[in-house]
Parts: C-alpha cells; structure tokens; sequence
C-alpha cells in the first residue's frame, strides 16, 4: 500500500461529491453532536454554580491550579504531538508517524494520571465526593466525562499504532491476530501500571517515606511494568511489509480531529470549571 | 374499479354520515360534547384573570378560522376542479411543468406574518396582565401561600397568624375573598404539582426549589373546581381541590371561626355513645362520591357545612376524639387545641366545615367519610395514609369507624 | 471510534477477500443467519419498517386500553397505576418506537436510491444502529414481563418523580436505559444518513436537485444529531443520581428539578420536527407524482424545512410557559413559536400550489397526503393558539393539548408514513395494494381518528386534564370522552383493515411493472423489488425531477447508460460491501450491559450472574470485542459483474471463490 506514496491527494477524495473523505465528514458531523453533550454539560455545572446551597464547599478551597495548568500544557503539547503524527503519515513516514503517536499516547496518559491524582485527593483530604455536594455531582460529572474521552482517545491510539504493525493479508493469520491483542495488552498494562507506580510514588513522598521504602513496597507494580515496557519494545521489531501507509491518513486525520477536539473542549472546562473560580 | 369508484362517491357521503351517527350518539347524551360550561371550563370564566386568558384564547381562535376556511377553500376548490375525473384523464398528457411563483410566495409570507402580529399584540399584554397584580391592585391584595403534596393541597394564610402556631392553614379547599386580587405563592414539598382552577386562572406549576406565584380573582362569591394539572404520580387524576370565595363579610366571619382552635363537644354527664351500627354499604369502584347539590348550589351546600349538624352525639365524639389519638391517626394530622400536632398530612382543625374530603375527591359526609376511613387506598391508590394503615398496623372495628366519623364531622 | 472509520464503502483494494481464519464471512442470502448479518440499506429498511409496525400495533393497543378506561366516568377497566404505565408506554412507543423508525426505514429504504447511490457511506454502522434500536425496544419493554412494571413516569420523565425517591424500582431504569440505546441508535444513523446525503450523490445531483424527501432526511438527521446530546445528558444525569446518588434533580442537595425539563425540551422540540418533516419530504412527493407537476417552489419548500429545523431549537420553553419563567422569557419564545408558523404556513401554500392546476389522480397515497395536508392544517392551528402564552396557560397539561399534538402526529406523521408505505410499496415489493380496500382504509382511519380526537379540543377547554386515570360524571366531559372512545375503535378497525390488507398484498398482491404511479424521482428508474446492488450503472443527474427529465430524453440517457456501463465494467465491476455480524454483536454487548445497568439489582445477593457489574462488565466486553473485530475485519468488499440482463449470481460466485 505504501508503494503509492506521494500520490494521493488528502485534501480531495474523488469518490465522494464533496471530495471530502467520509471518514472526516463522519468525525466532523460526530463532533458537532458532541459540542451538544459538552454544552450540556457545562451548562449543568454553570447553573448550578449560580444557585449554590448556604453550606457548599468553596472551589477555590479545593482545586488545585497548578497541577491542573500543567496537566492542560501537558493536553496541549499532545494535541502538537498529533499534528506531527497526521503530517508524517499523510507524507508516508510511518516510523515518524508511531513516534508521534506514542509520544501522544505517553501525553495523554500524563494528562489521565493527573486527573486520577486530582480525584483522589479531592475525595480524600479535599473531601468532595460526588454525592455530598452541588459542586462535587456537577465537577466529577462533567471532568470525568472528559476524562473518559481522554481515554477513549488515547485508546484508539493504541489501536492505531498496533495496526500499523498489521501484515498484509492479516484475515489470514490467526497467529498475528493473537499478537495484535498481546500487544494491546500490553500497552494499556504499561500505561496503567505507570500511572499508579507514579501515583504510589507521590504518595510516599508525601506521607515522608523514601524512595527506597517506595521500591521495596511496590516491587511487583515495577516488575510488571518493566515487563510491559520490554514486551512493548520486543513486540515493535520490524517484521516485513505492513498494510499501512498513506492510504490510511485519513483514519489518523480522522482520529487527530477527534483528539484536537477533546483537548479543545479541555480548554473550555478549565476557563469554565477552573479559571472562573479565580476571577 | 367500479366498485372503488362507487366507494369514492359513497366516502364523501360517509364523512356526513359519521357526523351525524356522532350526533345520534350525542341524543342520549345530558351534555353535547361542544358545550363547554363544566365546572371546569375554561369558557365560561369567573375573574378577570382566567377572562383575559380567554380573550387572547378568541383571537388566536378567530384569526386561525379565518385562516383555515380561506386555505381550506382553496385547498377544496384546487381538490375538487383539478380531479382527474377518468383514468383516460390521469394518463392525458401532463399539465404545465411549473416549478412555482416568487411574487405569490412572498405575499403569502407576509399575509401570514401579518396574522402573526394581529396574535402577538393582544398575547403580550395578556403575558404581563396575567403574571402579576396590577401596581393599582397592589394595596388590596390578599396573599395566600399553596403547597402541593402527594396528593392535596395546603393552604396557608400568612396574613392570619395566629398565636402559638403560626399561620392558618387549611387543607383542600381554599376559602378566599371575591372580589378582592388574591396572589397565591406556589409551592411543593414533594414532585411537580401544578395548580389550577379553570374558572379563575390558568395553571402554575408547583416547581420544587422555585418561588413560583399567580394572581387570581373571583368577580362574585361562588364555588370553584380546581385539579393538579402536572402528573404526579398513582393518585395524579384524584388530586383535586376546591377554591370558595366569599363576600368580605363572609370571608371575615370564616376568618375568625377558622383562627379560633378546634370545637369542643362535652358530653353531658350519663350520656352514653350511640353508634348506629348501620354497616357501611359497599360502594362500586367507579361511583362518583359527591352529590348532586355540589352541582345544584353548591356555595349554599358549602355554608350549610359550617355549621354543627344537629342529634351529635357527644360521647361518641369524645370516644372518637380519643380513638384520633391512639390509632395515630394525630401523629399526622393537626387538630388545633385537641392535642393533635401533625404535619405531614392534611390540618384537620375545621375538617368538619369543609364541602369535600380525599382532595376534593368525595363528599364530607358521614358515610364518604367512613368510607375513606376504612380504606384510603381503594379511594385514592397509593395514598400515604393507606401506606400508614400497614405500616403502623392500624385496625378499625366498625365502632371505632363510627366514632372517628362523628368526632371528624363535628370539628365545624 | 475507530470502527466506525473504518466501515467505507470506498474500499480501496480491489481483489476478492481470502479465506479468513480469524473472521466471519457470512454469505448467506435467505434465513435468520442473512437478516443479522445484512449491511444492505433496504433490508436495514425493511426491519426497521417490520419493528416500527410490530410497536405501533403494541402501542395501539395501549392507546386502545387507555380510551376503554376513559369510555364513562369513574372506569374501571385499568387501575390507577396500570393507566399511568399505559399512557407513559404509549407516549414512549409511538414516538421512539413507532414513528421515528418507520421514518428511518424510509430513510434507508428511499434516500439512497434517490440520489443514485448503491448503499449508505457505512453500512455496517447503518446495521449496528438498526441493532441498537431494536436493544432499546426490548430494554424499555422488559418491564411487562418484570415484578417492577412497565414505566410510569409519563413519556417526558420530569424528575424529581422519576428519582429513586418516588420511583424507588426498577422500571424508571429501563426507560432510562432504554432511551439511552435508542438515542446512541438514532445519532449513529444520523451520521451515517449525513454523509451519505452529501457525500454518495450521482454526479449532477446538485444539492438544489436533491428530492424534498431527501432534502428532509437530511434536516432531520441534523436535527437528531444536534438535539439526542441532551436528551443523553439529561438521562445521564438522572442515571447518576438513581445509581450513585448524585443530587443533579435532588432537591434536598440544591437540584433543580427545572433543569431536566430544560434539557429536555431543548432535545423534545426538534424532536417534535424530527418526527414531522420525514412527514413533509414524503407528503412533497406524492402530492407531484399524483398532481403531474413539479412540487411548487422547491428551493421555498426546502428553505422553509431548513428554517423550521433552524428555529425549533429556540423554542423548546413554549413546553414550559406554567413553569413561572417570568413575562421576558415567555414572551420571548412565544414570539419565536408564532414565528416558526411562517415557513410551516409556506409548506401548505406550496403543496396547494402544486395540486393547482395539475391532473390529481387521486390514488391511496394521494387521499392519505391530502388528509395529511387538512390534518396538520388543523393541528397547526391549534399550536398557533398554543403559542399565545396566556391562552396556553389554561391548555398546557389538557386534553386541547392532547388534540393538538395527535392532530400533528397521527394526522400529520402517520397520514403521511401510511401514504408512504401506499406510494413506494410496488417499488419495494412488486405489488399494488387494491385500490379499493386502500381508500376504504382512508375513510375508516380519516373518520375514526376525527371523532377520536375533534372531541378531545372541547374536553381541554372544559378543563380536562391530561394523564388522569379517572374523572367525575358531573363536569361535563362524559359525552365528549364516550364519543373519543367509539371513534378510537374505529380508527383501530381503519388501522387493522390498513395492515391485514398490507400483509395480504404483500403475499398475493397485484404484480405490478416498473414505475406505476409514472413517478418523478429517481428510485423509480428501478426494477422492482430494487436488485442489491440499487443502480447498474450510477444514473447521471441532468434536472430536479431527475427520472421525469429521463423519460422525456430517453435517447440521451440510454447512450449516457451504455457508457457508463463500459466504465464500470472497466472498474472492475459494482463493488459491494460484505456481511458482517459484528455490528450485531456490539448491538448484542450494549443490550447486556444495559440490562446489568438497569435491571439487576444492586445487592450481590442473587449471586454471580445477578451481580449489577458483572453483567455490565461482560455487556461492555461483548460491544467492544464486537467493535474490535468489527475494526479488523476491514472494509474489503467482493465485485459483482454483470451480464446483458443483469444476471449477476455467477459472477458473483465466482468473484468469491
């Protein structure tokens, strides 16, 4: 498939009337719809900030802003991470194209962690839970449902850059279909580890713990990332042609305006849930 | 082919003829379905409020008739004229390929836009009429505060406080003075309820955490209909209320008669409690529980209510006004001044003197009452004192049913 | 997401698919194994068509029982909360189950034959929405055959009496859920029937040559894809607090139980036009092809639909005008509900322009679309009245309510779907329902739903309330109710005699050619029944009513044929999608996880299958392996070739080894 490289032209598609892909008009038209969820949303959290109970919890007692500053740059740079990655493969560097795409992956993860880390301390010193206030239902409401966007995306992702690894003719390959799901696995478990090796590790910091105490306590959380890590490496090992190119830039295109948008709406929660408390 | 053309024909004679088998179905009938002066109706108006409603009701009504028969007569005349009358014809050759006639479209438009404003003129006075007393009404206006509950109403005079236990507050019917503005307060403890009486003002939801209010005035004392309008759950069709208005001396001597606390009757030394064990008949599920004078002239059955029906009993409403204690039934109920402090259901302090019972569902009297007594739920499905009956495992012998019907009845 | 990216009819490669050791390929052309696997746009269609009847019926049947109880005053044939369920159920059949997808079936059966297109841009998302839909059906009816009971908190759901306070069981859940399903069903089509529209049209098929009803499907499925995201919200938002006790709609924590009608409203209004202008699109095409003329003033009929979508998203409070929204706001979307009157009022002006000076044959799809126009005429007007606020103010919540909207929607929708399903049957099956027994169902169906519902305006102006069980002998409202229940009775006899006449036609019918009514649009070119494949060659648009233009040059376009022909046999022949069952088996994956969501209960007690997570883990892990092999099967598609008289099954074998 990549033997065409350089001829195709990814701003018109000649089998549609429009000469935009399907593809794109799909993911444009499906986040239209999603502008509506999110506009929902916030609406709920911006009237609800509007009639507040005599007892509610004061927002800027609880959030944190600059752990969540640094989580949205972090949002941000994925989103540059993403643009790298369409313009690789649309040009028909698929090497380029799976770095960017795991540095986004890795982006995104960091962004996902913080908001672990956000949800737990609020939940337990901050003592917001989603049902003992106002702010609590709305804040975890409509952050974890970004949240769950985040990964969702950073999910598909993974499953973009496993199939870029896909054989030609892979229907008839029971043995890489198994790979394929390995290698998944994979991924997520290195992904998940991380993010509570890390958390962990704050948390032992914070309680005055050393760092050793934090390596001896969590020795199979390390083992199993490591593992997972050598795995992911073992598993990306060139193995022959693969039946990904530049035919397929549009399903990176597609994903990229899935993932700009979400970082898009990030932008819009923190000015509306965050920076509005700071007025 | 002749059979469905014979059907064509007899079809434009079978639409005349289904109206008139309506109106044969009709002859048997006491009312015919296009009168419109129920106890509901919102045509037949009794305040300035609900006639206002019903003014803007008439334009928007005129200029859409005017509208439909000028269309519907061009939609007839197009129908009929342009019939293809033969198969020969539908196949002939085709008529003009016209796509259509900008100047038409554009007058069309603005006829219809003309329309419109002659509806919107008349519909926003009518919005700021109907939302608010008027500021020159302001001064004579009689404040009352309603609270929806699953299912009944309670009504509160804040005007009328009285000393030791706040404002006056009666349940299901509410007494107010005609020709006087009265601004209701619109309130819920529960679900969404809605308040209306068709005769006097349209509907305001009852909206949880929402102040929400409505004006209304009765030209002339009279008794109104009034019914929940949202749906509110089981018990939504039989929440219903009752709104009486009476001239300002009436009003004040109801006034007074409510403030004071709960009638007491003391049975005179010997006197002994005379049930009439008469069994309660059984009543059929679909027997409407009110009576025809309700229908006749019902302001004169209402005053007739308020005062002490003659023959009581007076030990037997001390037995009663014992048994409202021990069955609990107090822990629910306010009698004001008998010891009876309850708040989640219904004030019973004048219970006696009101028309109606169960929501304005059946009439007061000893027998609808019993009725009610014995078992709430099969009256009113779902109500939270049947739910009570279980939960506190109440059981009333025929006597102790009698007994709380005599003691209910005399609290005028 | 992914999946859905992937499922492109343009599939690139052209060779024939290898034997797969890890998918599926079901080749199945007859029998239950063909049905759910199918990716083909008209039998996607015909089964929503098929569910979309099996619940109307169901819901007739509820509206059947609702009137027998309302027959005298004080009945007894339903119990109080019987007759909450049924009112609540009928609400909620007939619109998300009845109407809306008897327009998608014509949506998929209709639109992609006329703009010239072989199938919808993904059909395999076309077949999960279908499959989601039906899950929805069956999540929001479970309660029939539970302890808990069918729904009863009215079709609009206001909280808080849909919270676990005042609806402590299960049932709540399952319109919630089911709700959700229908509504993740609805946006996937939406998308799907979008590009398609604007991506898979023939050449010359400019968007102002578009047919009304294609024009219409398109406004709707915007409508649906900008307004379903809050209807999801406000069910997301109830979902969280009767499972995790959020206080969204809890008015002890500071919940607005206003919120959820805002957010419902601003999905229930378009919502309202979503099941409308399917209706104006088909009645826009049988009123020409029965009149002989061009629709009059196509690009003002199709503004005015844009415009209706437009402004019905700012008109959703005219729902809410007793909420006690203060005189601003209601004058405001007052004024904006007068508004939207105009470019309906601009619809009927031009379906009479067009009727004006044609030859009106008047077949059953004309006498439907005629009643259609009368009908909707009248429950049009009495929205206007509704729209003066301080009139609505007595109507809101009565049965002049009750008249206005079935006017709209039987009179209006399910006139114009009947004379739908009359004007395209012979296309999708070959065969004529008789003309006889069609008008006759007209006039029963005409005159029942009249004495039904004419009678209710009076009883709302009387002071009837909607959604009550029960009502007194004394107010007047007893000959007026008797008269709406006979009138019930025969619009079902008019309704039975409708289907009972469709089902025999169906089976023994009168065989009729192609194009019976000599019709306008482009699907009439076809063969009937249409073959898989829709178009031998992709037709080239030269004008508006684009098939009338071909039998007027049919020269012109024989030669236009024969070279497209040559090219596309070139192109290695007519590319067609596989079967594929994963999309059922997503479908499959959501019904189980609402089913853990909604109908197991919490406590782990019942053991592990009865556990609330577990079942929703294993529904989840269902759909995404669906997805996931849905994704990996790729788009590849086999070629058909075919010969002189269009045979293609050799071929067809032969491409698939």
């Amino acid at each position: 498939m990549s033997s065409h490289a350089g001829t195709i032209d990814h701003h018109h598609d000649p089998s549609t009337s429009t000469g935009i892909p399907n593809k794109k008009l799909l993911m444009w038209t499906f986040l239209a719809s999603d502008c509506m969820f999110f506009g929902a949303l916030i609406s709920t959290h911006l009237i609800y900030r509007l009639h507040p109970m005599p007892d509610a919890p004061s927002p800027k007692n609880i959030f944190s802003l600059e752990l969540t500053s640094f989580s949205t740059f972090i949002l941000l740079m994925s989103s540059l991470m993403m643009a790298l990655a369409v313009t690789a493969i649309q040009k028909g560097n698929l090497k380029s194209m799976r770095w960017s795409i795991l540095t986004t992956i890795f982006f995104g993860s960091i962004f996902l962690g913080c908001q672990v880390y956000e949800f737990q301390e609020f939940v337990e010193i901050k003592k917001m839970t989603i049902t003992n206030s106002m702010l609590g239902t709305t804040f975890y409401t409509l952050t974890g449902t970004h949240g769950t966007h985040v990964a969702i995306g950073v999910l598909w992702l993974i499953l973009m850059y496993v199939r870029s690894f896909q054989p030609p003719e892979a229907g008839r390959n029971a043995a890489w279909f198994i790979r394929h799901a390995v290698h998944i696995t994979v991924i997520i478990g290195a992904i998940l580890l991380a993010i509570f090796a890390t958390l962990a590790l704050v948390h032992t910091l914070h309680t005055g713990g050393s760092i050793g105490a934090f390596f001896g306590g969590h020795f199979a959380m390390l083992a199993g990332l490591l593992a997972c890590i050598a795995a992911g490496i073992y598993l990306a090992r060139p193995t022959g042609p693969v039946n990904f190119g530049e035919a397929n830039a549009i399903d990176v295109e597609s994903m990229g305006l899935y993932w700009h948008f979400v970082d898009i709406v990030w932008i819009v929660i923190f000015t509306a849930v965050y920076l509005l408390e700071y007025l | 082919m002749r059979l469905s053309s014979l059907l064509t024909s007899t079809a434009r004679w079978g639409r005349a003829g289904f109206a008139l088998g309506a109106l044969a179905l009709l002859s048997g009938c006491d009312y015919n379905f296009w009168r419109m002066d129920g106890h509901q109706s919102t045509i037949t108006v009794a305040g300035p409020v609900a006639r206002s409603q019903l003014e803007v009701f008439y334009v928007t009504c005129w200029v859409t008739l005017v509208i439909f028969i000028l269309v519907g007569g061009v939609l007839a005349y197009a129908t009929l004229k342009f019939r293809a009358k033969t198969e020969a014809e539908e196949k002939a050759i085709p008529p003009e390929q016209g796509h259509g006639n900008p100047l038409i479209e554009l007058g069309l438009i603005g006829a219809s836009v003309l329309a419109l404003v002659i509806i919107a003129i008349p519909t926003l006075k009518g919005i700021w009429y109907t939302y608010d007393v008027p500021e020159d009404r302001k001064a004579d206006t009689y404040e009352i505060t309603a609270t929806g509950y699953q299912w009944w109403f309670k009504f509160e005079y804040p005007s009328e406080q009285i000393a030791g236990s706040g404002a006056l507050t009666t349940g299901n019917e509410l007494v107010i003075p005609a020709g006087r503005p009265v601004r209701i307060n619109i309130r819920t403890v529960d679900v969404i309820h809605s308040f209306w009486v068709p005769k006097l003002a349209g509907k305001v939801d009852m909206m949880p955490n929402r102040a929400n209010f409505l004006w209304l005035q009765a030209d002339e004392p009279g008794y109104f209909w009034g019914q929940c309008a949202e749906y509110c759950g089981d018990s939504h069709a039989v929440m219903r209320f009752r709104v009486i208005a009476l001239a300002p001396k009436d009003f004040a001597d109801w006034v007074a008669q409510q403030t004071s606390p709960a009638r007491n009757v003391t049975p005179k030394p010997g006197e002994t409690a005379k049930a009439q064990f008469a069994s309660l008949r059984t009543f059929k599920q679909n027997e409407t529980g009110i009576t025809d004078k309700y229908d006749v002239a019902p302001l004169e059955a209402w005053k007739a209510k308020q005062f002490p029906e003659k023959g009581e009993n007076a030990a037997l409403i001390a037995q009663g006004k014992a048994l409202f204690v021990s069955k609990t039934c107090a822990s629910c109920h306010e009698v004001r001044g008998h010891g009876a402090a309850g708040i989640s259901g219904p004030n019973l302090t004048h219970i006696g003197a009101r028309s109606t019972i169960a929501a304005g569902l059946i009439e007061n009297n000893s027998e609808q009452l019993q009725r009610w007594i014995r078992d709430p739920g099969s009256v009113k499905p779902g109500n939270k004192m049947a739910k009570a009956y279980i939960d506190n495992n109440i059981k009333l012998t025929n006597e102790d049913e009698v007994a709380l019907v005599a003691y209910l009845q005399s609290l005028k | 997401m992914e999946a859905i990216l992937k499922s492109d009819l343009h599939a690139k490669d052209t060779h024939a698919p290898a034997k797969s050791a890890i998918f599926w390929r079901p080749t199945a052309q007859t029998g239950l194994i063909s049905w759910l696997t199918t990716v083909d746009h008209k039998k996607i269609g015909f089964l929503y068509g098929v569910f979309a009847l099996f619940f109307f019926l169901v819901g007739g049947v509820e509206a059947l029982l609702i009137r027998l109880q309302l027959m005298y005053p004080n009945g007894t044939v339903l119990t109080a909360q019987q007759y909450n369920t049924m009112f609540t159920m009928h609400g909620t059949t007939m619109i998300f189950l009845a109407i809306m997808p008897l327009s998608a079936a014509f949506f998929n059966f209709i639109m992609p034959l006329q703009i010239g297109a072989r199938d919808v841009a993904f059909p395999r998302l076309n077949a999960f929405s279908l499959w989601t839909f039906v899950a929805g059906a069956i999540v929001i009816n479970l309660g029939w055959f539970m302890h808990d009971g069918a729904p009863d908190g009215g079709w609009v759901g206001y909280a808080p009496l849909t919270s676990k306070t005042f609806a402590p069981d299960h049932s709540i859940d399952m319109w919630v859920m089911g709700l959700q399903l229908l509504g993740v069903a609805s946006i996937a089509a939406s998308l799907n029937f979008i590009v398609t529209i604007i991506n898979l049209r023939a050449p010359g098929m400019t968007m102002m040559r578009l047919p009304v009803f294609t024009w219409m499907t398109l406004i709707t499925a915007f409508l649906i894809v900008l307004s379903f995201p809050f209807i999801t919200i406000a069910l997301v938002e109830l979902m969280m607090d009767r499972l995790f006790g959020t206080s969204f709609f809890e008015v002890s924590n500071g919940g607005m139980p206003i919120l959820w009608q805002h957010l419902f409203w601003v999905f229930g209004h378009p919502e309202v036009y979503i099941l409308i202008l399917p209706a104006m699109g088909i009645v826009s095409e049988i009123l020409p092809t029965f009149s002989r003329k061009p629709l009059f003033g196509y690009p003002i009929v199709v503004f005015s639909g844009a415009s209706i979508g437009f402004l019905g998203f700012s008109v959703w409070s005219h729902h809410m005008f007793t909420t006690g929204m203060g005189t601003m706001a209601t004058a405001a979307f007052s004024l904006a509900t007068m508004a939207i009157a105009v470019p309906t009022g601009v619809k009927i002006f031009n379906w009479i322009g067009t009727l004006w000076d044609g030859r009106l044959s008047m077949r059953t799809p004309m006498m439907f679309a005629l009643g259609f126009v009368w009908m909707f005429m009248i429950g049009g007007f009495s929205g206007v009245m509704h729209s003066a606020a301080p009139a609505d103010a007595q109507q809101q919540d009565s049965y002049f309510v009750i008249a206005h909207f079935h006017y709209v929607l039987i009179g209006g929708s399910l006139f114009a779907l009947l004379a739908g399903i009359h004007y395209w049957f012979p296309l999708m099956f070959g065969r004529k329902v008789s003309e006889f027994w069609g008008k006759l169902s007209f006039w029963v169906i005409f005159a029942g739903f009249n004495i039904t519902f004419f009678p209710m305006h009076f009883l709302g102006l009387n002071g009837m309330p909607r959604r009550t069980f029960t009502y007194d002998a004394n107010l007047g409202w007893n000959a007026a109710n008797y008269i709406a229940t006979i009138g019930a009775l025969i619009l079902g006899v008019g309704i039975f005699i409708y289907f009972a006449v469709m089902v025999y036609t169906f089976l023994k019918g009168e065989k009729v050619g192609k194009d019976v009514w000599d019709a306008r649009t482009l699907e009439w070119s076809l063969p009937n029944p249409p073959p898989e494949y829709n178009y031998r060659v992709i037709p080239t648009v030269h004008a508006r009513d684009a098939y009338w233009y071909n039998k007027q040059h049919k020269e012109e376009i024989a030669r236009e044929e024969a070279e497209g022909a040559k090219a596309e046999a070139a192109h290695g022949g007519i590319h067609m999608p596989h079967q594929s069952i994963y999309p059922f088996v997503a479908s499959l994956g959501l019904f189980i996880a609402s089913i853990g969501i909604a109908v197991i209960d919490h406590d782990p007690s019942p053991g592990f299958w009865g556990n609330k997570i577990v079942v929703s883990m294993i529904g989840g892990v269902v759909m995404l392996a669906g997805i996931y092999f849905w994704a990996l099967e790729g788009n590849e598609g086999y070629h058909l070739h075919l010969d002189d008289e269009g045979n293609a099954s050799a071929d067809k074998k032969a491409a698939k080894h």
